[in-house]
């Protein structure tokens, strides 16, 4: 074997055994990993996508149900439609979402929180209609109920929730910047298989003095192409990738986190009123909450500096931050009725139908913030679709490619090993 | 042919061990614990205080009205043409929202009402504020309020930090039982029963000393009839006025057994404003005498707690 290459022919042979070698694994390398971003990219749309969203959407519905649950017990057992089909709403989109979750969680601490959750939701549900039974009753005793479905929300619910999205958007991440990776393997493969021809047509060159081996610079031209489609697709796909996370799912949990928060501190405005002002820790944790939305630097700023150069979205920040501001006014009116006696007054500026109502605030304030998650919902999805656009093909491109300058080389190589036997 | 057999048997093995042990981590049903709703700040261990009970003063001796005119009371006041009294909003029967009206109503109301209007004419403009039982002594003393009408018992410690009115209302703690649970009294508690009380009161101390029940602190009393319905705690304990609210709510509860312990409500001002308590026990003297008081017990207080109720009789100091 060894002594074969003492001869032209057999160098030959060589030769091409060794470009073979290379295109092929630069082939098969690159389509490879072409093939797992695609499938990485599928997976952010579908399993570690559906259970961020669901996760997500949980966190949400659940506070907004205990948001709506202890308004409406103020309303002394009467709560307007309008609340009564929001709580609804909530209750059906956080089931729906517990559901949509139990079936896409993969690790045991995943599914473990989602049957926490479950447990405990039934036992919210009862306490929040005995609430409002001994509330129509007339017995003070519903105020005790309503507070501790509140308390159980907001110390055991609400938390869980909270780290099943965290968990689901770790898992996102992590597929994200696999499917941002450079094909480093590849890429090396390439270069050493288009050094390799290059190598071998000055070597033929000096051997046979003739100057081109038509299929040696074909194969050069098509190995050539395939670099730059797999460097061109890789880099597509990656800042697609990027592009999804920075316009869609970043400012998609930077929204979730407002519109929690002014959720939560909504349930805490109904919660002092509801403990006749004598729940000095709920009045506090109200104002954790607002600050954390709409202080200087806090989320509602936040959101603002990142959408500054889109108007369709800082349209709705703005509209938010409004309604922040009244809302502001307006509690710290209810404070001093609620500390003046004027009990009846501060109630129905918390929870009645008239506009200038704290509820008026709040609700506008939610729907902007809504508004603004379906536009960079879609945005994500948006994103997500071209970057798996960027790889429709690459696959099948870069494999008749390395396939093509795998002929190519041998035809060229194969003619000139003939000539010694002509 | 055998030892190929063999070969691949092995490598079946192999394969299977593999498998078996790449599989993910154990995903069978989760343990759940069963979830118990309880109010934030439950303690099932209270601390029970031990140091003596102050008793170097007469805690029912107040003073005497003599001869204090009204205006002399309308000149303490914070603003003459307003009274501010501190009460609470949430204790059933004695201050609490009605929740149909959203205003404030009970016993310590209609008496609060009665000595503003005697102070400030039967169209009185009175505010009425919401406090905790914490609150109640800085209330007074840093001018929030010009007096607290909230069961608050007088004592020789909190003499020392407001001066009180007489006696308005005589209170005495005892306990509240599910009817079915055959507990008659302090004597039928045993050790394995656990009983409510509210945080910082001095009813904890009386039950962990009196019975062999386990004392469970909530931050808010009534957080303990909630615990009760549930079952999570057997009986509640506290002033009889304050568990008579809780019973009327529940036809399934009961108060029962002998008061054990003494709780004399008076109407709090801030210390050194003798002038004020003065004239305060001139009006509660009026109301006892015009039938006001009686009205007021037999509206709110009579039925719940089942006995026919007479005014307190004043003591005074001077």
């Amino acid at each position: 074997m060894l002594a074969a290459l003492r001869f032209t022919p057999g160098q030959l042979r060589g030769v091409l055994a060794v470009i073979a070698a290379l295109v092929l694994g630069a082939g098969i390398t690159g389509m490879t990993a072409i093939l797992a971003k695609s499938a990485v990219i599928e997976e952010t749309t579908s399993q570690s996508g559906r259970l961020s969203v669901a996760a997500l959407s949980l966190y949400q519905a659940l506070s907004q149900a205990d948001a709506t649950a202890a308004s409406s017990y103020l309303t002394a057992g009467t709560p307007s439609d309008e609340m009564n089909e929001t709580y609804r709403e909530a209750m059906r989109d956080a089931t729906v979402a517990l559901a949509t979750a139990a079936g896409e969680v993969k690790t045991p601490a995943d599914t473990a929180l989602v049957a926490e959750l479950n447990a405990r939701l039934p036992v919210y549900t009862g306490l929040v209609e005995t609430a409002r039974t001994f509330n129509r009753l007339g017995e003070p005793v519903g105020a005790t109920y309503q507070e501790q479905a509140s308390t159980l929300m907001r110390e055991e619910m609400l938390p869980k929730a909270h780290d099943l999205q965290e968990n689901s958007l770790g898992q996102l991440k992590e597929s994200r910047s696999d499917a941002a990776a450079f094909p480093w393997v590849a890429a090396v493969l390439t270069a050493a298989a288009l050094g390799t021809l290059v190598w071998a047509q000055f070597w033929l060159t000096r051997k046979t003095n003739r100057v081109f081996n038509l299929g040696l610079v074909g194969s050069t031209v098509l190995l050539v192409a395939f670099a730059g489609w797999l460097a061109m697709a890789s880099l597509a796909s990656a800042s697609h990738t990027t592009r999804s996370h920075e316009d869609g799912s970043a400012p998609l949990e930077l929204l979730a986190e407002a519109e929690i928060t002014a959720q939560q501190a909504r349930a805490e405005e109904s919660l002092v009123l509801i403990a006749r002002g004598e729940d000095q820790q709920a009045a506090e944790r109200f104002e954790e909450h607002f600050k954390a939305l709409a202080d200087p630097g806090q989320l509602l700023d936040r959101l603002d500096e990142a959408f500054a150069s889109d108007p369709e979205l800082s349209k709705n920040i703005d509209t938010a931050r409004e309604a922040a501001d009244t809302w502001r006014a307006g509690h710290d009116e209810v404070v001093k009725l609620a500390q003046g006696g004027k009990y009846n007054e501060a109630v129905e500026l918390v929870v009645g139908e008239s506009d200038t109502s704290l509820w008026a605030s709040f609700t506008t304030l939610n729907d902007a913030l809504t508004e603004a998650t379906d536009i960079s919902a879609d945005r994500f999805a948006e994103a997500t679709n071209d970057a798996q656009r960027s790889l429709s093909g690459a696959a099948a491109g870069l494999a008749a490619l390395a396939l093509g300058a795998l002929i190519c080389a041998a035809v060229g190589i194969q003619l000139r090993v003939a000539e010694y036997y002509a | 042919m055998i030892r190929h057999q063999i070969r691949f048997a092995a490598a079946a093995a192999a394969c299977l061990v593999l498998a078996a042990c790449s599989q993910p981590a154990d995903m069978g049903p989760p343990q759940v614990d069963v979830p118990t709703p309880l109010p934030s700040g439950i303690n099932f261990s209270p601390e029970i205080d031990t140091a003596p009970v102050d008793e170097s003063c007469q805690p029912l001796a107040s003073y005497n009205p003599g001869s204090t005119t009204v205006e002399q009371a309308v000149a303490q006041l914070d603003d003459p043409e307003q009274i501010t009294i501190g009460v609470s909003q949430s204790t059933n029967l004695m201050g609490y929202i009605d929740p149909e009206t959203n205003t404030p109503a009970g016993f310590d109301i209609d008496i609060a009402t009665a000595v503003a209007q005697s102070i400030l004419g039967p169209d009185a403009n009175i505010r009425f504020v919401p406090m905790t039982s914490g609150e109640r002594e800085p209330a007074v003393n840093d001018d929030r309020v010009d007096m607290v009408v909230r069961t608050m018992t007088m004592n020789c410690k909190r003499w020392a930090n407001v001066e009180f009115s007489a006696e308005y209302f005589h209170a005495g703690q005892r306990l509240l039982v599910p009817t079915a649970s055959g507990i008659t009294g302090l004597a039928d508690l045993a050790d394995d029963h656990l009983v409510c009380t509210g945080e910082g009161s001095t009813s904890v101390r009386t039950i962990a000393e009196q019975s062999a029940a386990m004392p469970v602190t909530v931050p808010d009393f009534n957080d303990c009839l909630v615990l009760l319905q549930q079952g999570t705690v057997d009986a509640i304990t506290s002033d009889d006025t304050i568990l008579a609210g809780m019973a009327v709510q529940d036809p399934t509860l009961q108060v029962v057994g002998d008061a054990f312990s003494q709780e004399p409500y008076g109407i709090a001002v801030q210390k050194g404003n003798t002038d004020l308590a003065r004239y305060i026990n001139a009006a509660l003297a009026q109301i006892i005498a015009n039938g006001t008081w009686q009205t007021a017990y037999d509206k709110w207080l009579k039925g719940p707690l089942g006995v026919a109720g007479a005014p307190p009789s004043p003591q005074y100091r001077d």
